[in-house]
């Protein structure tokens, strides 16, 4: 079976490690804007976030040398985050504006 | 089916995530697994004391009374009254008081407790207690590393870990049921760790994600929560840190006093209102205000993370419930799910089973990466082999000393620290530094051992020191009780006398480990990492 699958450590490790955080601060952003309660929620949500931050973080560190080379982990993680950033910042604008 | 090479490309992944962060893992796991009787060793370590009874409960109130009046720091800040008993409560009543400071300046705390005279005055001395349980729980956290560095490596060492975990399973997926039940035992030793390996790291599977999940969180803390007060809200969370501390915010005093209701009917009082807390202490604000209020922590049994933050506060006049926001059971959701998490990471629920499970696997973490290193090191001499060449490569020598030098040395350290808490106890001024210097100077000198010796001499020696320093803890409590001229003190109680019992074992495991190496340097393959006889290891290379 031919196959385009490239071991590129630093591409996809570096996409990983950068976008895999960038995703985990836009997504917790949203449930920080619109989960249950708001941004009026009580004071817990605060501490939970970094826990929730890390599970983003890690799930797409260590799954992110799945993609087929590190461009392709840049291209579809980098397109992720722009949506997620997007949206997250819709929120802050509409929440504090 | 996951592809061969997705497989291939994530066992590269699951040994460099591995290889760097092992040392590091195995000392937070080490140290972590005996913080998880930090109690007992708090106690174990603490010389005798006036102690809790001295006072009676009903005669608290007096002794409250006069603490208040003699430290307005205390009277504010807070008088803690103990209720347990615990060698490690030198006395009814302990506070803390400012060390002499510029205002607005980080400063230290110095310790006091006070007790009745027979004549009813105040007896109150400043004594510093036994830290020896927070260092150890210190090394777990930063393995020794000054702050904040230390945090901040162990916070990056955790993600790692988090990704070498998936890494793990991914690679394990296409073989799990074939390898995951099989223990070859036999001849193929390699593959008899390998099998190990993976069986203790699946089956503890979702403890390590707890704590990899857990562990990143609580070491970047600090980088996190400034890093999304700007990225997510924009600098505009005050309301949300605000929000945060609401249910510790004491009432303010009113400068008019009032009637303190005694320590006992308080007890009574909480037993009728939150009748599922077991509390440990009392903490009395503003006593003798008409606003005084008692902070009153403790368990609330059925949660996960039931002791961490939880508790009620209580008007100190009234006995009335105050504030109860912070109990596992008032908790909002997103605060129960957070302190589920943090009580995932410290084992807080399930009593004392869980206690001794997270006691066992943070061994077999532990060991799940001074396992994982060797394995990397062996498969290494076969790849050589096949080249040929059957002398070991100087990165596997290099690792093999290091391997066994930081994790014997750390083994090792926490045992003599853990010693000198009573041999050094009168002798020197400052114990809890003492404790410091003679963990590093155990840890590096072990580690400086190992590259002198290589791994396989020194790891024999070391195993050896590791079971003295170990047997030490039991024998010294021994001779404690045995030769009271030494001056030094053998409590009774099931939790200390817990403590050596364990360390006896534990000495007699590493002892039994000495000697199998031993066996192994003497008689196994010539060229493994384990022998004395390799031409790898003659200094003539």
């Amino acid at each position: 079976m031919p196959s385009d699958f490239r071991n590129d450590w630093w591409g996809k490790a570096s996409a990983g490690a950068i976008l895999g955080l960038g995703l985990a601060f836009s997504l917790i952003g949203l449930y920080a804007y619109l989960g249950p309660g708001g941004i009026n929620a009580p004071g817990g949500r605060y501490s939970l976030m970094r826990y929730l931050e890390v599970s983003v973080w890690i799930a797409v560190f260590g799954f992110c040398f799945l993609f087929r080379s590190g461009r392709a982990a840049w291209a579809w993680l980098g397109a992720a985050n722009l949506l997620a950033f997007a949206a997250m910042f819709a929120c802050r604008f509409y929440f504090f504006a | 089916m996951i592809r061969a090479e997705i497989v291939k490309h994530y066992k590269t992944v699951h040994t460099w995530t591995g290889i760097t962060c092992g040392f590091a893992l195995f000392i937070a796991f080490y140290a972590g697994a005996l913080t998880m009787f930090q109690g007992p060793i708090a106690r174990w370590a603490s010389p005798p004391a006036v102690g809790v009874a001295a006072v009676s409960l009903d005669n608290a109130s007096r002794l409250l009374e006069l603490v208040a009046a003699a430290s307005p720091q205390a009277r504010k800040d807070g008088i803690k009254l103990h209720l347990r008993g615990h060698e490690n409560e030198p006395a009814r009543v302990t506070w803390e008081e400012d060390e002499p400071h510029e205002a607005g300046q980080p400063h230290g705390h110095v310790h006091w407790w006070g007790t009745l005279n027979p004549d009813g005055t105040l007896l109150a001395k400043h004594e510093e207690p036994s830290e020896l349980a927070e260092f150890i729980n210190d090394i777990h956290m930063h393995v020794g590393i000054p702050r904040p560095w230390g945090a901040y490596f162990m916070g990056v060492v955790s993600l790692l870990y988090g990704v070498a975990l998936i890494a793990g399973v991914i690679i394990l997926l296409p073989s799990l049921v074939k390898d995951l039940f099989a223990l070859r035992v036999g001849k193929n030793l390699k593959r008899m760790w390998l099998d190990a390996h993976n069986v203790v790291g699946v089956a503890a599977l979702p403890f390590h994600i707890a704590m990899a999940l857990t562990a990143t969180a609580l070491s970047l803390s600090g980088p996190l929560w400034s890093a999304q007060e700007k990225v997510i809200f924009g600098g505009k969370q005050a309301i949300l840190d605000n929000l945060d501390n609401e249910p510790f915010r004491v009432p303010k005093p009113t400068g008019d006093p009032g009637a303190m209701m005694p320590p006992a009917q308080l007890l009574q009082r909480l037993k009728v209102q939150v009748p599922d807390l077991e509390p440990r202490f009392l903490v009395f604000k503003n006593f003798g205000d008409k606003a005084a209020s008692v902070r009153v922590p403790g368990a609330q049994s059925g949660y996960v993370g039931d002791t961490h933050l939880g508790g009620v506060m209580l008007s100190a006049v009234t006995g009335d419930v105050l504030k109860d926001a912070s109990l596992p059971s008032r908790q909002d959701p997103d605060r129960r799910a957070s302190e589920t998490f943090y009580g995932l990471h410290t084992g807080q629920y399930g009593g004392g089973t869980i206690t001794w499970a997270y006691f066992f696997l943070g061994f077999s973490g532990a060991w799940l990466f001074y396992s994982g290193n060797l394995l990397w090191i062996e498969t290494r001499r076969k790849n050589a082999r096949k080249g040929g060449k059957v002398e070991q490569s100087r990165s596997t020598r290099l690792l093999g000393s290091a391997t066994v030098g930081v994790c014997l040395g750390c083994v090792a350290g926490l045992s003599l620290t853990i010693v000198a808490a009573k041999w050094l106890h009168g002798h020197v001024a400052d114990l809890n530094a003492w404790h410091a210097y003679i963990y590093y100077a155990v840890f590096l000198g072990s580690v400086a051992f190992a590259f002198a010796l290589g791994a396989a001499r020194a790891a024999v020696q070391l195993l050896w020191l590791c079971a003295v320093a170990t047997m030490a803890i039991p024998l010294t409590t021994l001779l404690a009780w045995t030769l009271p001229v030494l001056d030094m003190w053998a409590h009774g109680s099931a939790a200390t006398i817990g403590v050596d019992v364990v360390a006896f074992i534990g000495a007699l495991c590493f002892a039994w480990m000495a000697i199998v190496t031993a066996r192994r340097v003497k008689h196994g393959p010539a060229d493994s990492i384990w022998s004395a006889r390799a031409g790898a290891l003659s200094p003539t290379e």
